[in-house]
């Protein structure tokens, strides 16, 4: 079973897609599907809204998320009310969302629910911490639409990315666009003891706190402005920029190629692990790539290795 | 008057308000919503109940954090209440929420009695409540309709296991599942009066722990209920903390006063006479909501009114001056005395922004056609020279910092004082706070050809 022993590792894992339609809820069924449940506690939810059958965009057919008996799950009051299985209610917190407060039970049979938890980072880590009381071992979090947010580790520990025909139709662009984000997740440590400098996107940046300082931390966002002026400065001397983590990175791939071959870094002050990466070749507007080409090309470019769940359900199911 | 109209007046009782350590959402929209008390009886009522609690801060300190800790878990369930009153079906979620208020509120009444403390928790019956929504008696907050309500629903629910997909099946899985909602709530309606009181009484108790134990980190003091006002060792707490922070100390003042006649407070600028009318104003909101007050020593008299006119009142929405503001709140204070409710009006520095000659008169004649309101107690600040017999309080002012240097230091202690002559300082003051002296010794010259 590829990665399912990898995820075990960690206390909470967040499945994010660079796209609608990019195989999400497939990898996230595919993972339930795989865990040790029977000795293993899991908890799941979802950042906003997630678990339709309907896509609510595109109308194409979304796979629910198949909760098995004794997980915990974290939904709003509106699906915990049109949920399919018997289960227990654990608490009613206050945090609401657009759909209601969010509720927190326990599955007592398999079955599928609607997920739709906490819609904000910050409300998502109290409800991860308000289930330190009922033994989790793992956390999965049903990342919403091309939202790395929840990906930030300073909510869970681990990211499984899923990418594919919906995020671009020509495996090129696919293959460069998945390795830029994958570039961002792995950017290094910030190894030095303290940064030099402070800066902002919103600071006026003609002061002499780029040109005069050689490892800047930002605060905030990184964004192409502020990328743009760090790197006019290169020539001068080296630069290192330290952010807090690459979901704070807002910049478009040729920039931060282009920052990178002059010499520049950067590097992150919170990390969290990239522990696969799945593919659906398939786009919501038909077209069909060749997944077989697309792994093999995507793995190459990221060093690690890439799934298409849907493909290899069989060849993995025992 | 509620404490949520109250809560943004310039005296800044937000700032005691946010103090609190209130643990749970819904007792901050109890106190938030609850009206002003009027009454002595009301208010000693709250203020034996404070004493209690501040007690067992002291005494119980552990009793106090787990109790603290429960009442983390108060959630406002109201609207569900409400509805089982009036004959609603309850579902899953409202049914939980119902357990877990009960389960609360037995949690709370269990740590009373076993710290042997008698009080309103004694006589609070969950017992039935909790074993209709507890078949099993696990006393677990969680809930789901129990195979152990029906033989049916678990008849139901085994043959589905064997055959999950089987429509019919789960179609009277639902229908019992419902039945068992609907006799759940015919039994727990007659109970739901009891559950809104056990709601209540819950937030009361987080706001009263929550009261005793900033008297007791903030130094307040419980105030006597009597016929007169009169504080010692009154302070402001925001400006005391700030000061605080700048490494200063507050320096604590006197004052008393009662219904009937009327208080001046004149003295040199920057001498704290604002500071005190905010503090006097302070306390009474914070008597009268039931919290202790910042003083050492303090006796009270409840009102019906409160008025606090301060500062710049101009409202531009209105097409208001300052001073058009000023003179209208001061007119509605004036007929509010008039229709004959017991008022507090706290006034600083009225009609500060017109002329000295019309202003001087316009004070002079307020204080004297409310000299015999036994209804009122007014006290204003001033500037100006007025022709009043109204008790006179003074700023002590500039004295030497320390005897026989020319250094000069601020005595913000407030005396009584016969005569109401406003003292001249303001030059001094000016000089004190580095001003322009080519500017000052001009205002000097002009001062000395007068």
């Amino acid at each position: 079973m590829p990665f399912i022993d990898e995820i075990l590792k960690y206390r909470s894992v967040s499945i994010v897609g660079l796209e609608k339609n990019t195989g999400k809820t497939e990898s996230l069924n595919y993972i339930i599907n795989r865990l040790p449940t029977d000795y293993f506690s899991v908890a799941v939810t979802s950042i906003g809204l997630d678990g339709e059958s309907l896509d609510q965009v595109t109308s194409t057919a979304k796979p629910e998320i198949t909760i098995k008996e004794g997980m915990f799950f974290g939904t709003s009051e509106k699906h915990y009310r049109e949920r399919k299985i018997l289960s227990e209610l654990y608490d009613v917190s206050d945090m609401t969302t657009a759909l209601g407060r969010v509720v927190t039970a326990k599955a007592l049979q398999e079955g599928k629910v609607l997920l739709s938890g906490p819609s904000s980072g910050s409300a998502l880590k109290r409800w991860m911490s308000s289930l330190n009381n009922y033994g989790i071992d793992l956390i999965l979090v049903d990342g919403a639409l091309s939202r790395l947010s929840t990906a930030s580790p300073a909510i869970s520990e681990a990211m499984v990315l899923s990418t594919g025909a919906a995020f671009s139709a020509n495996i090129k662009d696919l293959v460069a666009g998945t390795s830029f984000i994958v570039d961002l997740i792995n950017l290094p440590f910030f190894t030095g003891k303290e940064t030099e400098t402070e800066i902002s996107s919103f600071s006026d940046l003609c002061t002499d706190a780029i040109r005069n300082h050689s490892v800047i931390g930002v605060e905030g966002a990184l964004t192409n402005r502020l990328l743009q002026a760090v790197k006019n400065e290169l020539i001068k001397g080296e630069k290192e920029l330290v952010v807090n983590d690459f979901t704070r990175i807002f910049v478009s791939p040729d920039l931060y190629r282009s920052f990178i071959r002059r010499g520049g870094r950067i590097s992150v002050r919170m990390k969290s692990k990239l522990i696969a990466v799945c593919v659906n070749p398939v786009a919501p507007n038909g077209i069909v790539l060749d997944s077989d080409l697309l792994c093999s090309t995507l793995s190459a470019a990221i060093g690690l290795p890439v799934y298409d769940i849907v493909k290899d359900r069989e060849k993995y199911d025992f | 008057m509620t404490f949520k109209e109250i809560i943004d007046s310039p005296c800044g009782i937000r700032y005691c308000f946010d103090l609190l350590e209130l643990q749970s959402g819904y007792a901050r929209k109890y106190l938030l919503d609850s009206r002003m008390m009027t009454t002595a009886e009301e208010i000693e009522e709250a203020y034996a109940s404070l004493d209690k609690f501040t007690s067992l801060v002291e005494r119980e300190p552990s009793l106090i954090q787990n109790l603290q800790f429960r009442l983390q878990g108060l959630r406002n369930i109201y609207n569900t209440l409400t509805s089982l009153e009036e004959g609603s079906a309850l579902d899953d979620i409202e049914l939980f929420e119902i357990k877990h208020l009960a389960l609360l509120g037995d949690e709370v009444k269990q740590l009373f009695s076993r710290a042997e403390i008698s009080n309103v928790w004694t006589n609070f019956d969950l017992d039935n409540i909790i074993r209709i929504l507890d078949p099993d008696g696990l006393k677990i907050g969680t809930f789901y309709v129990y195979d152990s309500y029906s033989m049916e629903v678990r008849k139901l629910r085994r043959e589905l296991e064997s055959d999950p997909d089987n429509e019919e099946l789960k179609d009277r899985l639902i229908n019992e599942e419902e039945r068992i909602k609907r006799v759940l709530c015919n039994l727990l309606r007659p109970y739901a009066t009891e559950l809104t009181n056990l709601l209540h009484s819950l937030a009361e108790l987080d706001i009263v722990i929550s009261k005793a134990i900033q008297r007791k980190k903030e130094s307040f003091t419980i105030p006597e209920v009597g016929n007169s006002s009169s504080f010692e060792g009154l302070f402001h707490p925001e400006v005391k903390s700030i000061l605080a922070q700048k490494g200063k100390v507050f320096q604590k003042v006197a004052f008393r006063y009662k219904l009937g006649e009327p208080g001046i407070i004149i003295g040199a600028n920057m001498g704290g006479k604002t500071v005190a009318l905010k503090s006097l104003c302070l306390c009474q909101y914070l008597f009268q909501f039931g919290f202790a007050v910042p003083a050492l020593k303090a006796e009270m008299v409840p009102v019906e009114n409160i008025v606090f006119c301060f500062g710049d009142d101009q409202d531009q929405q209105k097409g208001l001056s300052s001073f058009a503001a000023e003179m209208l709140r001061i007119d509605r204070m004036i007929e509010m005395v008039e229709s004959g409710a017991k008022t507090l009006a706290l006034v600083d520095e009225p009609a500060r922004t017109t002329n000295p000659t019309e202003g001087s008169a316009l004070v002079s004649s307020l204080l004297r056609i409310l000299t015999d309101c036994s209804n009122l107690s007014l006290i204003l600040t001033t500037h100006y020279n007025v022709d009043s017999s109204a008790r006179c309080w003074r700023v002590k002012g500039l004295v030497e910092d320390i005897e026989g240097s020319d250094r000069l230091k601020m005595d913000y202690s407030l005396t009584e004082s016969a005569d109401n002559e406003v003292p001249h300082e303001a030059l001094n003051i000016a000089r004190k706070l580095g001003v322009s002296s080519r500017w000052l010794d001009e205002a000097t010259k002009i001062l000395d050809t007068q």
